[in-house]
């Protein structure tokens, strides 16, 4: 023999049957051997304990006075309006695009007129859903850098979406969604925490 | 092939490095599996090593998690509601306290046993002697340590099955703090090398049917 | 038949690629056509599990450079956010750990392949110098990484190879200062270890390792018997002794890198520290420029030539032996002169001077791991005389080596 193939004692359909389980064993293994390194891109342990909720003291917010606290790194805007602001709220329905916050991101509890537990104090991420700005605060009527008929809210300066005093898009402006409500509870009358729900038996 | 395991035994030679310490080290009784005796064993570490020690590479929300504790429970049983359970375990004297009054710095305990090894921790702990002479207090396993024998009103106070297993308890919690990820680690390991021997299995038949082709 | 019909599109493909880039003509000549000796034994699994531990370290040092901080400062912490934090972080840092030393059991295995089957000898001298050239840089390669988890055997050990520049005569001590880039072991030093480590070697290896392969399939592999295949080929020009190397084998380094894995996994999983070889406990403890630890050692791969430094009593003479002794290693394809290449045909004078190397070399190993004493010093010095003798009296013996007939095939 002059070839050291010779390919009539060739067993071919176990050949095939035996590369096939070789083929899939090997494809198995190589995608366990990928999860590690997938899943170790994933928010590490640190990152998660930076993103543990926050308290915020509210003891000292004034009517009409906005305070920021960080959680996971993005800006939490608390602001204690007043009454003649959420009187307002309800006139702006036919200007908003989600008046209802049907499309938008917030706890069962903040699913109200208000987008809030206790209506005087609105809990939102300042971040704004279309490309993740924090927006300005113009609380306002009239605000005197901001376009004729301004009724107070918040203003995205990147590309120029407006908000309410709850946080709710205008029609006409690129920012698809109102803005997110966080998880958040009253731990006492003057402490919020955010990035929690209450749990039960906390009021 | 006989031959190449001789040399394999010969290049991996897997004694451990047995540090020189003097005295013989006693056997942990220690077991990472044991939930109960890493609780104890944490309970009692926050009573009497926090004072002055740390594990700093550790926060409470894990141990919490590893050892089958709420967020809470932690808080309360190791940190008396003083810490929040995300936050590192960390001393409770104040930086530079131990520099004034031992005179040394304190090490962080996160490491010792993978520097050290949980017998040493073990006997360390349990090495404490009193010289009636002096009237001083050594420690056979580290002679001339500032570290007071902080255990000693436990030994006084218990019989010496309760006092051993404490120490075990504190062990058992140290090597846990070592590689916490340790006990996952081994369970992991044996489905991984079964996975390996199947696969080999297949591709022994596999090599087998090509090879057929060639002749010796 | 209904094979044919689904390969026209992937050939069509195939064809497009190939009138703009040689890939089919790269695969036959290196792969599907390449014709290796039908009969390779148990030792020519090595090179294939050396390019198997490079990709694992290519691939897990990456995945590590994502969490670690290069910086005296926070090196040690960020293993340990690896080891704890991040998600399998502590099993793409073992599989790190674990994968330098098995390259270096690899490695050594591999060379030892070369010694017994004469792989080094005529037509494959380049073939064993640029081996010789990956072997340098991985150590290099290894002894740099060796600093990065910054804790005391890192530092201690680096402070030791690097003061082996002061006993070069004159620039000594600058050359050292140099190197560190600092009066001690400093950020400094660190962060222009963690390049070299990270980018220049690896790039300097994946060359070395490509040129590597291409010498040898310039030349075609050698084999136990160390005869050459291309001697005798049939009347399609093909050597009639060797066997393509896919799809034989390839499912053979298959089966054999599936072995080497599971001995891999078991370290990984359950001795990660290798019995305190793999990682060195006082590295458990962070760098302190104030304190050595009471017995340092070197990794145990470089243990061998650390006890030949030791062995000489004095500080130049034992760099140069201990350089000697890994630069005599280049010279073996001129000091052994004998014909014949394979072990299973050569006298017993190779067999001897062989064996007395081997030994030489593991003994060499286990003393570096040893703390210096008188006894253990005095057995330093015959086993390092011993190691030198072997290429000192090879060249002698080689010549007029009573060999054994070699038979004109492959057995």
């Amino acid at each position: 023999m002059s070839q050291n193939v010779h390919n009539e004692n060739n067993n071919l359909t176990r050949r095939k049957v035996l590369t096939a389980a070789t083929g899939v064993l090997g494809a198995t293994g190589a995608t366990f051997l990928a999860v590690p390194f997938v899943s170790s891109w994933q928010p590490s342990e640190k990152a998660k304990a930076a993103g543990a909720p926050v308290d915020a003291d509210i003891s000292h917010l004034q009517p009409g006075q906005m305070m920021t606290v960080s959680w996971r790194g993005k800006p939490v805007w608390i602001v204690r309006r007043t009454p003649d602001m959420l009187k307002r709220l309800p006139e702006m329905d036919p200007k908003l695009r989600d008046p209802d916050s049907k499309e938008s991101i917030q706890p069962k509890y903040a699913s109200n007129e208000y987008r809030s537990i206790k209506p005087e104090y609105l809990v939102v991420v300042g971040v704004c859903t279309h490309l993740g700005c924090s927006p300005l605060y113009r609380p306002a009527v009239n605000s005197p850098d901001m376009e004729k008929g301004w009724e107070g809210g918040f203003f995205c300066p990147c590309h120029g979406s407006m908000f309410d005093l709850a946080g709710r898009v205008f029609k006409g402006v690129p920012a698809p969604t109102n803005l997110v409500i966080p998880p958040y509870y009253f731990k006492t009358a003057s402490i919020v925490r955010v990035g929690e729900n209450a749990k039960k038996g906390v009021a | 092939m006989k031959k190449l395991f001789g040399l394999l035994l010969f290049i991996l030679p897997f004694v451990s490095v047995a540090a020189v310490h003097g005295v013989e080290l006693e056997k942990a009784p220690i077991n990472l599996k044991d939930k109960a005796s890493l609780q104890r064993g944490a309970i009692l570490f926050s009573n009497y090593c926090m004072a002055c020690h740390s594990i700093k590479y550790m926060r409470y929300n894990r141990i919490a998690r590893d050892l089958g504790w709420t967020d809470d429970e932690i808080v309360k049983k190791m940190a008396y509601g003083q810490a929040k359970p995300v936050d590192d375990v960390m001393t409770r004297m104040l930086p530079g306290v131990d520099m004034e009054v031992l005179g040394t710095h304190v090490p962080d305990l996160s490491l010792m046993a993978r520097l050290k090894g949980p017998d040493y921790i073990y006997t360390f702990l349990k090495g404490f002697e009193y010289d009636k002479k002096t009237k001083t207090w050594d420690n056979k396993v580290l002679h001339g340590t500032v570290m007071p024998n902080v255990l000693e009103g436990v030994q006084r106070y218990s019989t010496k099955e309760q006092f051993n297993q404490d120490v075990a308890d504190i062990t058992n919690f140290l090597e846990y703090v070592g590689e916490p990820i340790k006990v996952k680690r081994e369970s992991l390991g044996w489905k991984v090398m079964l996975f390996l021997f199947i696969f080999f299995i297949i591709t022994y038949l596999l090599k087998k049917e090509y090879w057929r082709d060639i002749k010796h | 038949m209904s094979n044919a019909t689904h390969e026209r599109p992937k050939n069509s493909i195939l064809a497009w690629i190939d009138r703009r880039y040689p890939l089919v003509s790269t695969w036959n000549a290196h792969v599907g056509e390449y014709y290796a000796p039908k009969n390779f034994n148990f030792w020519y699994f090595f090179g294939s599990l050396a390019l198997l531990v490079l990709v694992n370290q290519f691939i897990t040092g990456i995945w590590l450079t994502m969490s670690y901080k290069p910086s005296a400062a926070e090196a040690f912490n960020s293993i340990e956010y690896i080891m704890r934090d991040v998600d399998w972080g502590w099993l793409i840092r073992y599989m790190h750990s674990t994968g330098a030393s098995a390259f270096f059991i690899v490695i050594y295995l591999h060379m030892m392949r070369g010694l017994l089957y004469g792989s080094y000898k005529e037509p494959r001298e380049l073939v064993w110098i640029l081996g010789m050239f990956i072997f340098l840089v991985l150590m290099a390669e290894a002894f740099m990484g060796y600093l990065l988890p910054w804790g005391q055997m890192s530092y201690w050990g680096a402070q030791v190879i690097i003061s082996l520049f002061g006993a070069i005569p004159v620039i000594g001590h600058d050359l050292a200062t140099w190197v560190r880039g600092d009066f001690i072991i400093s950020d400094a030093t660190l962060n222009r270890f963690f390049a070299l480590h990270v980018i220049a070697l690896p790039l300097v290896l994946i060359v070395l390792v490509f040129m590597h392969i291409v010498a040898l399939h310039q030349v075609g592999s050698n084999n136990p018997d160390g005869v050459e295949i291309k001697k005798y080929k049939n009347d399609k020009g093909l050597p009639i002794d060797g066997i393509a190397f896919h799809p034989y084998y390839t499912i053979k380094d298959s089966m054999g890198a599936i072995v080497f894995l599971f001995f891999f996994a078991f370290v990984v999983f359950y001795m990660p520290e290798g019995g305190g070889f793999f990682l060195e406990p006082p590295n458990f403890e962070p760098a302190n420029p104030l304190k050595t630890p009471d017995h340092i050692a070197p990794v145990w791969y470089f243990t061998p030539f650390y006890a030949i430094l030791r062995a000489i009593p004095d500080k130049l003479m034992g760099v140069i032996a201990m350089g000697g002794s890994i630069a005599v290693l280049f010279a073996m394809p001129w000091l052994d002169r004998c014909k014949v290449k394979s072990i299973r045909y050569r006298g017993a004078s190779y067999k001897a001077l062989l064996t007395m190397f081997v030994i030489s070399f593991l003994v060499l190993g286990w003393l570096g791991t040893q703390p210096a004493s008188p006894e253990l010093t005095k057995l330093a010095r015959i086993f390092t005389a011993t190691y030198f003798l072997f290429f000192i009296i090879l060249p002698f013996t080689s010549v007029s080596e009573k060999t054994k007939p070699v038979p004109e095939r492959v057995s």
